[in-house]
């Protein structure tokens, strides 16, 4: 039960490459593309490009690509699940039956829909991790905050909502070590987490919530004192220790952007989509 | 001396005014003196955390008054220039660290103080530097030992340049080592930048350090005084549930045996130095 090791969303791993120097701004627009086109994305080809491209910034990056990956495990029993759902519940009349029982029919259209899902998702875990991965989740907010202030002028506390942003993401990992330890505590007294059917499972896992939970409400009480402590009262009057440029390489991350998107477009309004 | 902060018949009750109302503190007066190290001790429910959050108006008293530097706590248009004066570092440093970088976390402070750029930057730098923690700057606080994220925490209540920092049981959590780092840190900061410091603890080996020690029982100072006075009427601490540091314990053993030695003993160096001494006069 090594729950923090597959945590990967929410962890920033710093680096000297060029990809941690870009403005958080450049990340979080490049990431916004890449993953609306990913949502126009139909067929191979343009999964194929999108994974290219995914896997040279990794490489840039020079973070261990299996470290990027690992955060994938504990989704892959979920994933497969929305696949087999997929294979067998998308109706389309006029697509190749492969197998047929009782009412549930896997046909062609169904297995695309399927892979289809799955690829999308796969890649939206992938670019939203690297982008944590890549970015402290402070030059991150730093980067909303400066995207987000014009909203205030129509009443959006910016400053507020990404510090509430900033404080979640640093939790994530102390919530999950907690939840460990939860469940090592029960395992010590005798809960078989691993034992019984998927009801049975199910059931086992409440106990272990309801003490997380009440320890992240006395957590959230403790860290309002601290902040309160340190004179926090909210956005306004806060100054900054650090302010956003925008340099030659976020002009060349902006480059690479367009002949990425441009590429991208390209195949995708060319090739046969899978569904 | 100069009085920085004075309570004055401070009371304070939790859920005031609903049925199961709980006395916390009940008449408290007493002073913290500009540039001492008072360590408040007692036992768990003693009241000492709630006494220390009186000290930058994280609560405000039921009845009575605290004063720092003169501004009653009570009054909200004091609070910022309170807080500006006292900073406080809390047990666990896993809630109180706020961002995922030290350097940012330090300037969290600062940066709500709205000070300029350059002047935060300067601030970072040097609360870096005084607790040696340079080398940790870009660090994220989740692979820091427990001992150094509660360096961190210090580091950021000290770039906000208070003239008190009030610690409640920082070494709680921590490991020996860990434990002896802050406590050396604590120690220099008073010595070097003469920052009052207020040290809650249940460690005794922590306390004789300290100028001053308060005995707190049941929401009200039981003993104050020097550490040497106090460990030297152990039976009257032994009822409020504390101990006295080992030297001190070895050396009235000794006393009640016959042994020529000090009662006063509470270092394990000064104990060993009696010890040798005591050696060499047989």
């Amino acid at each position: 039960m090594e729950l923090t090791k597959n945590i990967t969303l929410g962890v920033y791993l710093p680096g000297k490459s060029f990809i941690h120097n870009l403005d958080p701004r450049t990340k979080i627009i490049a990431a916004t593309i890449i993953i609306v086109l990913l949502l126009f994305s139909r067929s191979y080809p343009a999964f194929a490009l999108s994974a290219l491209f995914i896997a040279a910034l990794i490489i840039f990056s020079g973070l261990p690509a299996g470290y990027v990956m690992r955060g994938l495990k504990p989704m892959l029993p979920v994933l497969a699940i929305m696949w087999v759902f997929q294979l067998f519940l998308f109706k389309d009349p006029d697509a190749a039956v492969y197998f047929q029982w009782w009412i549930f029919e896997a046909t062609e259209a169904g297995l695309q829909m399927g892979n289809l899902i799955i690829l999308r998702v796969l890649f939206l875990f992938t670019i939203t991790t690297f982008l944590t991965l890549t970015t402290s989740v402070v030059s991150l907010t730093d980067g909303l905050e400066s995207m987000l202030k014009p909203l205030q002028a129509i009443g959006l506390p910016s400053q507020e909502l990404v510090m509430t942003l900033v404080i979640a993401l640093r939790f994530v990992l102390i919530l999950a070590e907690e939840l460990e330890k939860i469940i090592k505590a029960q395992m010590a007294r005798g809960v078989a987490f691993d034992r019984g059917n998927f009801i049975q499972k199910t059931r086992k896992i409440f106990p272990v919530f309801l003490p997380l939970f009440i320890g992240a409400f006395k957590r959230a009480e403790e860290l309002i004192v601290a902040m309160d402590a340190r004179s926090y009262t909210g956005g306004k009057g806060r100054t900054k220790m650090k302010t956003l440029h925008m340099g030659r390489v976020d002009l060349g991350a902006a480059a690479l952007m367009i002949i990425y998107s441009g590429l991208l477009i390209y195949i995708i309004t060319t090739t046969e989509p899978m569904i | 001396m100069r009085k920085l902060i004075e309570t004055i018949d401070l009371t304070y009750h939790y859920r005031s005014g609903t049925k199961d109302e709980v006395k916390a503190l009940d008449s408290v007066s007493m002073n913290v003196f500009q540039g001492e190290i008072l360590a408040v001790t007692g036992q768990n429910g003693s009241g000492k955390s709630t006494l220390a959050r009186h000290f930058n108006a994280l609560l405000t008293p039921s009845r009575g008054e605290v004063f720092v530097k003169g501004l009653s706590t009570s009054e909200k248009n004091n609070v910022k220039e309170i807080r500006k004066i006292v900073g406080m570092v809390f047990q666990n440093p896993d809630n109180q660290l706020v961002s995922s970088i030290v350097e940012e976390d330090i300037a969290f402070g600062p940066e709500n103080l709205g000070l300029p750029q350059a002047e935060i930057i300067e601030r970072v730098d040097w609360a870096l530097r005084t607790l040696n923690l340079e080398s940790l700057r870009r660090e994220a606080p989740h692979n820091l030992s427990e001992g150094q994220k509660q360096q961190v925490a210090i580091a950021g209540v000290l770039a906000m340049k208070p003239e008190c920092i009030v610690l409640d049981e920082p070494t709680a959590h921590l490991d020996p080592r860990g434990r002896r780092e802050v406590l050396e840190n604590v120690l220099r900061l008073n010595r070097e930048e003469g920052i009052t410091i207020v040290f809650l603890t249940h460690f005794m080996n922590e306390v004789i350090h300290c100028d001053r020690m308060l005995v707190m029982e049941n929401g009200s100072i039981k003993m104050q005084g020097p550490p040497v006075e106090i460990f030297r009427k152990s039976s009257e601490l032994k009822n409020t549930g504390l101990d006295i540091p080992v030297a001190s314990r070895i050396a009235e053993g000794l006393l009640r045996e016959g042994f020529k030695i000090r009662a006063d003993i509470i270092h394990t160096e000064e104990l060993i130095d009696c010890l040798c001494q005591l050696k060499s006069s047989t």
